[in-house]
């Protein structure tokens, strides 16, 4: 027993070794992970909702002026040029504009009372009404704005504002969480599941099979090594989100490295199990695809699961990845323990010992 | 160790292969095959392509489901217990590779790991001829430089039988001479060796006994003397007078018995 384990350990650290010396696997591991964290990171990074408007002034009053500064100025309005109202439309009806903002030539005139007056005309597409409310209400506050500024004397009813903040995340706290679970499927089902059957490919195997080696040392060394390359990935990409994302962790670095430990070991058994049973990659690769596509669109690292129907969601709850994304997610966000995510663990240690069991059973050495 | 202290005694028998059979489909290409090789022997098989010689190799090896028959290995019944047969042999197997990105030192350490064995690699690697190689990968190294490197992977565990399938075949006359010294080392440290090979006059210079299979059978068993003997006794005579040299003779003389290797 005590051979078997120090035969993994020594197997496993020359396989490390190997995996080291390739550059081409060390990228796939180290950089792609990192681009796919700036992608996601980049897009999550924004909080707030912005549209995309085209401005139309046909006034030259001072007023209008004022009005148009200030759009642009808001954040909440990404101002585009274009040569002619008609352009406007039709980009409007690709979606490319949310919206169009017209200024008539009579806006901002004094009235009889020495106060500026006009209409904004915001067009929206009729499909969208939400879009064109919420404009219409933003320009409402603009003008709102403007008149008190005009016409010093307060509203005697009025709403104050005030953006609360309970917990100082951003919704890249949320999303990294997704994109690390994603990156070690993805390393676990397409890396690992093309490894062993290059190997029996090459005869590599066929050469270890004529020793004492048993198919288990070799999954099991194979997955520790994976574990190694796992941790890395994970610390390579926090230090990138904490570098370059303000992310912001709650929790434990000690407890989130054992559970992504724990999560990695199970989702590997996926990877081992189809690169064990394969005979050569054009076995692999669409088996690959077809254990990770459904992970990939149904555990919320793309979509979320809310978005999905509900018999939907609870087939996502018992995916093999979902737990291990919650997991980390509820580590970095809400400080828990290992003992709090005790049904997420009992998730994974269910899919763990099934998928090795698996595995062990289907391995064919050629 | 001397020949005659090996033979000393008849029984002393490593490998019995009694009835072994083995059926493809509806193909039997080993038909029923029985032959025995004694300790410290080196054993030939020999045979056209197809007759069965791998495959029997394999299913000795422990690599191949054994269909009919029983083989026994220093007293193991192969089919019983494999994993035991595999911790006292050494394979060089015919079609196989070793990993790519390690050194001939890490190789070897990490084979020396599967038999829960410590090992002097570098001691290893000298019996080969590879000292100057230890830091080198497999992918850097000459056809005749892996298969050497493939026989001291084979001898990591000090192994009772030691297995060769076709182990010069594609090698330069140069190369599979350096061999065929290597193997008769090996066997000086009393080590059984049994091989397969295409080439019959390599079979005559280093083995005891051979086995000719043809078919999934063996259609003759006996040393090469005794074989050769036995044919001239019928009257056979060849058509043609033999010269006192071959071709290969004259290429060796010209080129000369050192190895070309990078």
């Amino acid at each position: 027993m005590k051979q078997y384990f120090s035969t993994i350990w020594i197997f496993c650290g020359v396989l490390t070794k190997r995996y080291f010396r390739d550059p081409v696997a060390l990228f796939f591991t180290l950089v792609f992970p990192v681009i796919f964290l700036l992608i996601f990171g980049a897009m999550s990074r924004s909080n707030s909702v912005s549209f995309n408007v085209v401005l139309t002034n046909h006034s030259e009053t001072a007023f209008a002026t004022q009005f148009v500064d200030q759009i642009k100025e808001n954040k909440v309005f990404k101002v585009k040029d274009v040569k002619s109202f008609d352009e406007a439309e039709e980009k409007m009806g690709r979606g490319e504009l949310d919206s169009i903002i017209e200024l008539p030539q009579s806006f901002g005139q004094p009235d009889a009372s020495g106060v500026s007056s006009g209409k904004v005309v915001v067009y929206y597409q009729e499909s969208k009404p939400d879009t064109g409310q919420t404009v219409a209400s933003v320009m409402q506050r603009v003008l709102d704005g403007i008149n008190a500024e005009l016409v010093p004397n307060a509203d005697p009813l009025s709403v104050e504002q005030k953006a609360t903040k309970t917990t100082d995340l951003t919704r890249f706290d949320y999303t990294v969480a997704g994109i690390v679970g994603f990156s070690l499927m993805s390393l676990a089902i397409f890396g690992m599941a093309n490894g062993f059957p290059s190997d029996k490919k090459s005869g590599a195997l066929r050469r270890l099979r004529a020793t004492p080696l048993r198919a288990s040392q070799l999954i099991l060394a194979t997955a520790i090594e994976y574990l190694f390359i796992g941790l890395l990935t994970v610390i390579v990409m926090f230090a990138v989100a904490t570098l370059l994302f303000d992310f912001n962790m709650r929790g434990s670095y000690l407890t989130l490295t054992i559970f992504t430990l724990i999560g990695t070991f199970s989702l590997f058994g996926f990877g081992m199990a189809i690169g064990g049973w394969a005979k050569n990659e054009n076995q692999s690769a669409p088996l690959s695809n077809l254990v990770a596509f459904p992970m990939m669109f149904l555990t919320g690292v793309f979509f979320p699961v809310y978005l999905m129907p509900q018999w939907l969601q609870n087939i996502s709850h018992f995916l093999p990845l979902t737990p291990i994304i919650d997991g980390i997610r509820m580590i970095i966000t809400e400080n828990a323990s290992l003992f709090t995510l005790g049904p997420q663990l009992l998730i994974i240690g269910a899919w763990t010992v099934i998928i090795y069991s698996v595995a062990f059973k289907v391995f064919r050495w050629e | 160790m001397t020949d005659g202290i090996l033979f000393r005694s008849m029984t002393d028998i490593i490998l019995k292969v009694e009835k072994l059979t083995k059926t493809y489909g509806d193909k039997e290409v080993v038909k029923g095959i029985s032959f025995e090789v004694k300790k410290g022997e080196t054993f030939g098989i020999l045979g056209p392509n197809g007759a069965g010689k791998t495959t029997t190799l394999e299913m000795i090896e422990a690599l191949r489901p054994i269909d009919g028959g029983t083989v026994t290995l220093d007293g193991i019944i192969v089919s019983d217990n494999p994993q035991a047969v595999k911790e006292i042999i050494g394979i060089q197997l015919q079609s196989s590779a070793f990993y790519d990105r390690l050194t001939l030192v890490e190789q070897l350490q990490m084979f020396a790991s599967f038999y829960g064995s410590k090992i002097n690699a570098m001691e290893l690697l000298k019996e080969v001829e590879l000292t100057e190689k230890a830091k080198s990968r497999v992918e850097q190294m000459s056809g005749g430089q892996k298969q050497r490197f493939s026989i001291a992977s084979a001898l990591v565990n000090k192994p009772k039988v030691l297995f060769l399938d076709e182990p010069t075949t594609g090698l330069d006359p140069q190369a599979r001479r350096h061999l065929w010294d290597l193997i008769r080392n090996i066997k000086k440290q009393g080590i059984t060796v049994i091989l397969t090979t295409h080439y019959l006059e390599e079979a005559e210079m280093l083995c005891d006994r051979v086995a000719i299979m043809d078919d999934g059978k063996i259609i003759a068993l006996d040393s090469p003397k005794n074989l050769i003997k036995d044919l001239l006794k019928r009257g056979f005579k060849k058509a043609q007078h033999v010269e006192q040299a071959s071709l290969e003779d004259v290429f060796i003389d010209l080129t000369g018995k050192g190895l070309r290797e990078a």
